[in-house]
């Protein structure tokens, strides 16, 4: 009995730490890590959850085994958060037993999309930003060149392990630097709209959203910590725009 | 352009980023449809809320709540948490300019010198950016506030 409440300790850590180092808000963490533990059999499940790290007790026959584990954040990726829930889900129908469900976390893979077509649609989206915000076709071409280029930036940068808050300035710089020749240039009817809507590939609004979810739910402490993360990463963004309207002498966003 | 082209612009054009961003989140592939169906839903219906003289702030609390419940009924049918699609699809009203305008201007304070406009431009644009990411984060938790209160979606 001991070595399977370790075991099954060891498969709710483990689908924790997955779910918290791609993304998911703090509610869903605490909800399913409860919810394997129960359908493994335990009695309790009690979490504890930090910006960085994990604590988990499980409680089975009246012994008790808390373990804790250190995540790094791993970058937003919904399809192990999906294959987390849905092995949980089995769990619960009884379909697998802990062994199985360990077999089948193990088996997750962080696979991404083909990095050109996130190139090339990431591009679509900032330049959709500008038509929203009334530039036109000539706004909308500059936007695209510019932050699908950024994204190539962001990408070689992720790839080598940067620093986040590195790699959003960098990306921000160069996205500014080639979009501001809009305003240097005079191009289309509304010059900067591109220089701002080039740059809102580089919004947190995940970490954010995730951030206010997390605070109205009770989650206090991991809802601050994320929001000072997303605040980091927009100061961060914004000293790279500043730097690169410093250089190129335009001045698009304030005064 | 008339009222209803304006609309089917709004509608067209947060469709894209919405599949574009959940790319970039990693959304798996048959979810990539819904992704694009609840932005345009999402950003039209707050088109339309702004357009009936409703504040942005506002509009964006009824648009993401919109978002939210349609979230749920695609989640029983996808067997995934609701937020898999409905983030990507908000991510068209995320208010990032306006985060990105209090930043800056709180950088040239320090760069240039206090002034009153830059003061302004901080205040008034961080409240603007943050009443909008909480009613974007109120309405896509707004099935679970009033429906799913002590339970699980799926």
């Amino acid at each position: 009995m001991e070595t399977e409440q370790r075991a099954v300790s060891r498969l709710i850590a483990q689908a924790g730490r997955m779910l918290l180092a791609h993304g998911a808000e703090s509610t869903l963490v605490g909800n399913i890590m409860n919810r394997i533990g129960k359908a493994a059999g335990m009695d309790e499940v009690e979490v504890s959850l930090s910006a960085s790290s994990l604590v988990v007790t499980t409680v089975a026959g009246g012994h008790c085994i808390t373990t804790a584990r250190r995540c790094a954040d791993r970058g937003i990726n919904m399809r192990v958060v999906t294959q987390v829930q849905r092995t949980c889900i089995l769990m619960e129908k009884g379909v697998l037993d802990h062994s199985g469900a360990q077999e089948k976390l193990d088996s997750i893979s962080p696979e991404r999309y083909n990095r050109w077509l996130v190139v090339v649609m990431i591009g679509l989206s900032c330049a959709s930003f500008s038509r929203l915000a009334g530039g036109d076709w000539l706004v909308f071409g500059v936007t695209f060149i510019a932050s699908a280029a950024g994204m190539v930036v962001r990408q070689e940068m992720g790839f080598r392990h940067f620093n986040p808050m590195l790699t959003f300035g960098t990306t921000a710089f160069v996205t500014t630097l080639i979009s501001s020749q809009a305003m240097i240039c005079h191009l289309g009817n509304l010059p900067f709209v591109a220089t701002a809507s080039s740059v809102l590939m580089l919004v947190p609004g995940f970490p954010l959203i995730n951030a206010a979810a997390d605070m109205l739910k009770g989650y206090t402490n991991m809802g601050v910590a994320r929001f000072v993360m997303a605040s980091l990463l927009t100061l961060a963004t914004s000293l790279g725009i500043v730097g690169a309207m410093m250089l190129m002498n335009v001045r698009g966003w304030v005064g | 352009m008339s009222f209803a082209m304006g609309l089917l612009n709004d509608m067209a054009f947060a469709a894209v980023p919405a599949v574009g961003f959940a790319l970039v989140f990693n959304v798996p592939r048959n979810a990539l449809g819904y992704c694009a169906l609840g932005g345009a839903l999402g950003h039209g219906s707050r088109f339309l809320f702004m357009a009936s003289g409703i504040p942005i702030e506002w509009a964006t609390l009824f648009a993401a709540s919109l978002v939210g419940m349609i979230g749920v009924y695609w989640s029983r049918r996808f067997l995934a948490h609701p937020k898999v699609f409905t983030v990507a699809a908000v991510i068209p009203m995320v208010p990032g300019v306006y985060a990105f305008k209090a930043m800056i201007a709180l950088v040239e304070i320090n760069h240039m010198g206090y002034t009153q406009e830059l003061a302004g431009a901080i205040a008034e644009n961080f409240l603007k950016a943050m009443f909008i990411i909480v009613g974007l984060a109120l309405g896509l938790a707004m099935p679970g506030l009033l429906i799913y209160r002590r339970r699980p979606v799926i």
